[in-house]
């Protein structure tokens, strides 16, 4: 592939600065959620939120971030099969996550379901953020798809990269809903 | 031969189009036939336009992006598959997934060109109805839709035309690069784009919708389904900026040419970066808002329904602090390419080029904290309307730079009065109009009586209107025949120049006026005292209309018959005129190395930029 | 040898045609572009049109009576308000559009050999901190007045001698009068006592409307779920029969019925206020 400039550039750098630039991005879009909750509910929580759970899907993610982080070390050093099991087990983690708030949500359904204020921003930010994990899981198992066929190599593995600071990211996020929603 | 399907499909002209829409429509209507079967085993009535709806369109969406090419030339790769890497020739470039973004520039000019003239209609539909005091032609129901129709495509031709077009055709030529930085994520863009029309057309099946383009909650939230496919519409031209502003920030960061530095950027790459650095982040808000919307009204949410507690104040926040920004990315562009051209048509620099980056730069970051100014009768607090009277006047200081740059520029020089200039001259006229009256709007105690009024309508066209579609034309005439490779004809150009300057002032000048005497906006009965001077405007509108003919056909013609256009018909300095007419396949032949200044005109020992014998290893990367 | 250029020296073209460039390091650039930017002749010449267009422009604005009836005198204030702004526009507006019509002219390009004008100059600085000050001047006194002063003439006094509540629904105002225990629904016509200073507090019942009074340069949105409040006090007697801007109009777009969601006002004096709301529905508590 031609280069896209006249002057040598680095394609990783590129890749990355866009992607960091979508992160921004979407933290944006999760600020106008929080916002919203803050400007229509203040700091107000129901009794109903099971915040023993919400620790519980936290760790869990925390440790999928752990795995996630992993991986691509294993990548970088070209560590196939350390690669493809830390992958796995980040997905796995990823969807234990969502069964979590799936859990999470049979409560809420009953305690707070919307128009019920709170239940209106706890569906929307939970439901945004599940998007966004729905997105990473999808993206991870491209990754460990194409790691299993042999596609990453030790220098080669940007698109390990990439999903993995989305991924970091999606987790930031929770860590900043997290307490919007359960803590405040 | 062995996959003759695949093949005539990607070979023939409008297969992959024809493929795109397959794709789309089958994906369409697997996923709405899921969801109401959901619906149906859930117990709720299948049929209902908002989830159903809501929710296809996601697939039919990715459907149409997939086929089109995103499968074939891109998310192949990602599964380790072999990607089809044909690029088509001719005309034909431009109904495929192509890359170039010479051809999506083009695709965005003519594809919102394209709406400019169909919501223009509209427009002369809503002035016939104003010829009288009366309902004369329309139903309410469908004078709001007409009106509604037209503010939010415009809207979006402002937002799209000149920085999808012109940024992506200029942008890249102008820093001397080979293209943008991710290629493939700009068509993605294009064909992004590109299904917003479809959206909007497909309101008409759907009822219509009649809030206007501000679509304020809760009215957004109980008019007729169409609403959705606006809202729909809004998140999907948003994403397609995200991705184009992106693209654009680090197009600019990371592939300038040699010796390109920042102090040497053309204006108008300043000003399509600086603007990306708005849309990049701010767009989200807008799709937060049009999310918050559709949750409303489709999963029962309360986010503006005040009867739950909501607040549509909630919603007014959110959309102004995209749409103002907005504004200015609807505006500035064009400003710029109005700078652009007056520097090469005055056969000077630039004047204080420094400082109006610096207003370019100051305009951007003070665009973030003025939003309320639109919410001044809304019940702000003291201190609220304090703060944003203070913020919206402050603006008037890096706007002012933007003027004293043109005027310092044109102050004897030698002034080239040939159609680009004209229209770029007509651009700082305007703007002119526009920013002073934004004072009179910025002020809370005249804004109280002039808000939502006539005078509002009459000072955003004259800045969206006057700077972003004057240097839309500005550009068009000016870029002409680089991108074509042929002249139009200078008369006919003039002829739509003085036409479409005085018809505009005598369409938008009288409407100050009104405003200020009780006329306010998005209405189609007014008191009959009005009657007169919206007669007048209405005609200068149906003037205004008819000078675009004359473009048209002197562009078409010019396009397909037009004499050949050398390589740099305006002695212009920049990139895009170092090259040939139009320009090769990633640009120039040989590698540019920026040595001067772009607008360094005066000192004829020196070029812009040299090419070849380059020192850097090009394609090392 | 660009760069240098670009900073240190200026570059003449003779109108002969024949190019010299002259190298000036220190503060002698600026010296020569000031002498290149400020000619005489022609500045002396813009300046005279200018100062000309401006006091014709001004006196204008002064007189121009474009504004419609006010009804009290805090409109008369806004009409104040946005003469004065008119004023200061207009000195904006000349200068610009002096210098661009003179340059179009002046300085066009007559042959096509006559390409490069005989001076060029990429920056000047007392040119341009001068124009920032202008405009940062402007802006501030602008900003002070009619801004800051505007808004506290609007916020100041907050009493009333009445109060009327509006409640705007798709598609009608429907007015009570508390103090008075009487409401009117779906009004057509609405009286109110002249020379009263009056609170509306205004809401609404579905989407946002906004409640304007064109004569009285006075507007304040009807929001679902919230109150807010706008305190006018009325003038002389007159209706809108005399003048179509003595209505209340629904400024904010809500639907269909939005261009004729206004109300014709009449401003009567107090014994025929009272007659009509003697005429008007009583409020009976409890049946809201
Ligand atoms: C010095 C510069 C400007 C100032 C002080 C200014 C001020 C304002 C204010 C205060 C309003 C709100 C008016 C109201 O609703 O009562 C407004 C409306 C508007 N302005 Fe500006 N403006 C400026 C420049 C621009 C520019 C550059 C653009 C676009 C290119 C623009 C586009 C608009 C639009 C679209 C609206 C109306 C939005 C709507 O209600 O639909 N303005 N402006
Ligand atoms: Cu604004
Ligand atoms: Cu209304």
């Amino acid at each position: 592939m031609s280069t896209s400039t006249y002057t040598a550039h680095d394609s990783h750098a590129i890749n990355s600065m866009g992607l960091w630039l979508f992160i921004v991005s979407e933290t944006a879009l999760f600020s106008a959620f929080i916002f919203a909750r803050y400007y229509l509910t203040g700091t107000d929580q129901p009794s109903e939120l099971n915040i023993g759970l919400g620790y519980a899907i936290t760790a869990v993610l925390l440790s999928s971030s752990l795995l996630a982080y992993g991986a691509e070390r294993r990548i970088a050093k070209g560590d196939r099969r350390g690669f493809l099991w830390l992958t796995l087990g980040t997905i796995v983690l990823g969807a234990l996550f969502l069964v979590g708030v799936g859990l999470e949500w049979r409560e809420a359904a009953h305690a707070f379901a919307p128009p019920d204020l709170f239940g209106v921003v706890f569906f929307s930010l939970t439901g945004l953020h599940a998007t966004h994990m729905v997105t990473g899981l999808i993206a991870l198992c491209f990754v460990w798809l194409v790691g299993w066929r042999g596609g990453f190599g030790a220098t080669d593995h940007w698109g390990v990269t990439g999903v993995v600071r989305y991924w970091h990211f999606v987790d930031a996020v929770w860590l900043t809903v997290f307490p919007t929603l359960y803590l405040v | 031969m062995q996959l003759a399907p695949t093949a005539f499909l990607r070979d023939w002209a409008f297969g992959p189009l024809a493929f795109g829409m397959l794709v789309g429509l089958v994906m369409f209507f697997a996923a709405a036939g899921l969801i109401m079967g959901v619906r149906a085993w859930a117990g709720t009535e299948p049929v209902a336009f908002g989830p159903v709806v809501l929710g296809a369109y996601w697939f039919g969406l990715a459907g149409w992006l997939l086929g089109i090419g995103v499968w074939s030339k891109w998310a192949k790769e990602w599964l380790g598959l072999p990607v089809d890497r044909t690029m088509k020739t001719g005309w034909q470039r431009y109904f495929d997934f192509t890359t170039d973004h010479k051809v999506i520039g083009v695709q965005y000019l003519v594809t919102f060109l394209s709406m400019f003239l169909l919501a223009g209609v509209l427009a002369m539909l809503m002035r016939i109805e104003h010829m009288s005091g009366d309902q004369v032609l329309f139903s309410p129901a469908q004078y709001n839709y007409v009106m509604s129709l037209h503010g939010i495509t415009m809207v979006f031709v402002a937002v799209a035309a000149v920085i999808g077009g012109f940024g992506n055709y200029a942008v890249p030529i102008l820093i001397g690069a080979k293209d943008m930085a991710y290629p493939r994520l700009n068509a993605l863009s294009f064909w992004l784009a590109a299904a917003v029309p479809v959206l909007l057309a497909a309101t008409f099946f759907a009822g219509g919708f009649d809030a206007g383009w501000t679509a304020y909650a809760p009215l957004s939230t109980e008019n007729s389904d169409g609403q959705v496919l606006f809202n729909l519409a809004f998140i999907t031209l948003g994403l397609s900026s995200i991705a184009g502003s992106i693209n654009f920030i680090v197009t600019v960061i990371k592939l300038r040419a040699h010796g390109m530095g920042f102090d040497r950027l053309p204006i108008f790459v300043w000003a399509v970066f600086a603007m990306s650095l708005l849309g990049f982040f701010f767009t989200q808000y807008i799709a937060a808002a049009m999310l918050m919307t559709l949750l409303d009204r489709v999963f029962g949410m309360a986010f503006f329904d005040f009867t739950e507690g909501g607040d549509p104040l909630l919603y007014q926040h959110i959309f102004w602090f995209y749409s103002h920004p907005a504004v200015y990315i609807m505006g500035v562009p064009g400003l710029a390419l109005a700078l652009e051209v007056i520097s090469h048509f005055s056969r000077k620099p630039l004047f204080a080029y420094r400082w109006v980056v610096g207003g370019i730069l100051g305009i951007t970051a003070l665009s973030a904290i003025v939003w309320a100014h639109h919410m001044f009768t809304a019940g702000l607090s003291t201190a609220e309307l304090f703060f944003f009277i203070t913020t919206t006047e402050v603006i008037s200081i890096p706007t002012g730079l933007i003027f004293l740059g043109a005027l310092g520029t044109i102050w004897r020089g030698r002034l080239w009065l040939r159609t680009p200039m004209l229209f770029a001259l007509a651009v700082v006229f305007n703007f002119l109009i526009g920013g002073l009256t934004g004072i009179f709007l910025a002020d809370v105690f005249t804004d109280i009586h002039l808000q939502d009024t006539f005078f509002v309508v009459a000072h955003f066209h004259y800045t969206i209107v006057g700077a972003g579609i004057f240097g839309l034309f500005a550009g068009i005439y000016y870029w002409f025949p680089k991108i074509t490779g042929r002249t139009y004809s200078e008369h006919l150009a003039q002829l739509h120049f003085w036409w479409t300057f005085l018809s505009f002032n005598l369409t938008f000048l009288p409407m100050f006026w009104l405003g200020l005497n009780g006329m306010n906006r998005r209405i189609a009965v007014y008191p009959e005292e009005l009657e007169f001077l919206n007669l007048l405007v209405s005609l200068g509108g149906f003037s205004l209309g008819a000078s675009f003919l004359v473009f048209l056909y002197n562009i078409l013609k010019s396009w397909i018959r037009g004499p050949v256009a050398e390589a740099d018909p305006w002695r212009a300095r920049t990139l895009e005129w170092q090259t040939s007419s139009p320009p090769p396949v990633e640009n120039f032949t040989e590698a540019p190395r920026v040595v001067s200044g772009p607008y360094d005109y005066g000192s004829p020992s020196t070029a812009h930029a040299v090419f070849g014998a380059s020192t850097n290893p090009d394609g090392a990367g | 040898m660009a760069e240098i250029c670009h900073k240190t020296s200026s570059i003449l073209t003779t109108s002969s045609g024949t190019t010299t460039v002259i190298d000036l390091t220190g503060s002698e650039p600026q010296a020569h572009e000031r002498k290149t930017l400020l000619n005489g002749r022609n500045v002396v010449t813009v300046f005279v049109i200018w100062l000309g267009l401006t006091v014709l422009g001004v006196f204008g604005a002064y007189h121009a009576d474009i504004y419609p009836i006010a009804g009290n005198h805090l409109a008369s204030q806004v009409d104040d308000a946005f003469r004065l702004l008119m004023m200061l526009a207009v000195p904006v507006f000349t200068f610009v559009v002096t210098i661009l019509v003179y340059s179009m002219v002046r300085f066009r390009r007559k042959t096509d050999a006559d390409d490069t004008p005989p001076h060029t100059f990429h920056s000047h600085g007392g040119v341009i901190w001068g124009w920032l000050v202008v405009t940062s001047g402007l802006t501030i006194a602008v900003l002070i007045h009619p801004g800051f002063t505007g808004l506290r003439e609007l916020t100041a006094d907050r009493h009333q001698d009445m109060v009327v509540e509006a409640l705007a629904a798709q598609w009608s105002w429907n007015f009570t009068f508390p103090e008075h225990g009487v409401k009117l629904d779906k009004a057509n016509d609405l009286m109110l006592p002249q020379g009263t200073r009056i609170r509306f507090d205004v809401t609404s019942r579905d989407v946002v409307h906004s409640l304007w009074l064109p004569m009285y340069r006075m507007k304040i949105d009807a929001v679902p779920g919230r109150t807010n409040h706008i305190y006018l006090t009325t003038g002389e007697p007159i209706s809108f029969s005399e003048d179509p801007n003595v209505r209340v109009q629904c400024a904010e777009l809500c639907g269909t019925g939005h261009p004729r969601m206004q109300v014709r006002v009449s401003i009567v004096d107090q014994q025929e206020f009272d007659i009509w709301l003697g005429g008007l529905e009583p409020v009976i508590v409890g049946n809201e």
